[in-house]
């Protein structure tokens, strides 16, 4: 199982492999779920949603005012546009 | 199990763990809506018929913020204040003149380079000197005060309306409190009233919505807002806080909420009783400012010094833009 991630914003997209829920997705990812916003299709998922095969989804970082996590750095710190 | 809506049970769209509820699209806007009009109404920041100007930056709070208030049957109109950085500018401006059209409503747009000679990256470039300590967000926020009043003063608005959101306001909260800067702490409130002849009222709406219900709301509506950060920010301290706050709001849902209603709801009265800050008119421009210790000084307000700072002689000027005043 396969679901590519688009991260923003810095632009960036990552695989990730076996991940069954939305949650599992932002854990593999370090990414807290109270900072960001997981986009699938234009339809918001929560954090129980299942993901599947082939899925692409967007995780938009709803934080204003910063860099967003480093690349390979501690992710969960968020950025966004204000 | 997928999550279902708080209220109609529905497929839920987005969880607020705060508030230990989930909605579903139509749900969540209702939700938004109720919040937005407890504050208005619980801080009396809206009267009916008032000229509301919306603050807008093409970012996902104030353009949530100006929707919200025209879905509410406000009088609000927007201003965009170009700050000249680059291609982030030009995209913030498209978009917010984007989101007018569509609706139908009124844009300001007020380029800072033009009005007052100088950008926000050309005030960023500018080596700092003792007694000029401003980061290159510190003269955009100054900059932004300034122009927000002064452009409601002479449009004849009643009102300025921001996008602040809850996140914003913890964290600036945090940041005082972590200095016990009180002074500054006394004027952090949902409202500021126009206390004299100069002052424009302010308002915060969104003070009790949570930043990722902001950018929810913005995504569930189909409004195009500008998701890339801004270029000059990156590491600032309202991030690290904000950051810090993120953290503790994972492990105790509710904890900036509580940290932020506790402050306004006790705290932020005993603070403005505490405080009486003199006012006075600034001698460069005449807008607001605090009187000076020394009695016998000239007042000049914090624009004016940071601009006379930025453009040197013919920053003195502070009501001509920059051609003209090179010339007198």
């Amino acid at each position: 199982m396969l679901v590519t991630a688009r991260l923003r914003p810095p632009d960036r997209t990552v695989e990730v492999v076996d991940v069954r829920r939305v949650k599992d997705l932002l854990a593999r990812l370090e990414v807290l779920p109270t900072t960001v916003l997981v986009i699938r299709d234009g339809a918001l998922l929560t954090s129980e949603d299942e993901l599947r095969d082939g899925d692409s989804v967007e995780v938009r970082f709803a934080i204003s005012g910063g860099g967003g996590p480093p690349a390979g750095g501690r992710a969960g710190s968020g950025a966004g546009g204000a | 199990m997928a999550m279902r809506c708080k209220r109609c049970r529905d497929r839920a769209a987005i969880e607020i763990r705060r508030h230990n509820a989930a909605f579903c699209r139509d749900c969540f806007f209702h939700y938004v809506r109720q919040q937005v009009t407890r504050a208005i109404d619980k801080h009396h920041m809206l009267r009916p018929g008032d000229r509301v100007l919306v603050a807008v930056s093409g970012g996902k709070d104030s353009l949530a913020l100006w929707d919200l208030l025209l879905e509410l049957g406000h009088r609000a109109e927007g201003l965009y204040m170009g700050l000249g950085i680059g291609a982030y500018s030009e995209r913030s401006k498209d978009l917010c003149q984007a989101f007018a059209a569509a609706r139908g409503a009124k844009l300001v747009v007020y380029d800072l380079a033009e009005e007052q000679g100088y950008s926000i990256p050309e005030a960023a470039g500018r080596p700092r000197r003792a007694g000029a300590r401003r980061s290159s967000c510190g003269v955009c926020g100054l900059s932004k005060r300034y122009v927000f009043n002064r452009v409601a003063l002479e449009g004849g608005y009643d009102v300025v309306a921001t996008g602040h959101n809850l996140d914003d306001e913890a964290a600036v909260l945090f940041a005082n409190t972590l200095r016990w800067d009180i002074e500054t702490m006394a004027r952090q409130f949902p409202v500021l009233e126009a206390t004299r002849p100069g002052l424009v009222k302010k308002v915060k709406p969104l003070y009790r919505v949570a930043e990722r219900e902001t950018a929810a709301y913005c995504v569930l509506k189909g409004i195009d807002y500008v998701v890339e950060e801004c270029p000059l920010v990156a590491g600032n301290t309202q991030l690290r806080h904000k950051e810090t706050l993120n953290q503790m709001e994972e492990a105790s849902p509710g904890a900036k909420h509580n940290f932020l209603f506790g402050f306004i709801d006790r705290a932020a009265e005993l603070l403005r009783s505490a405080e009486h800050a003199e006012l006075t008119e600034c001698a460069r421009c005449g807008m607001v400012t605090q009187a000076p210790e020394d009695p016998d000084a000239v007042p000049v307000c914090a624009f004016c010094r940071s601009r006379e700072r930025l453009l040197g002689a013919r920053g003195r000027h502070a009501d001509l833009p920059v051609v003209e005043a090179a010339t007198r």
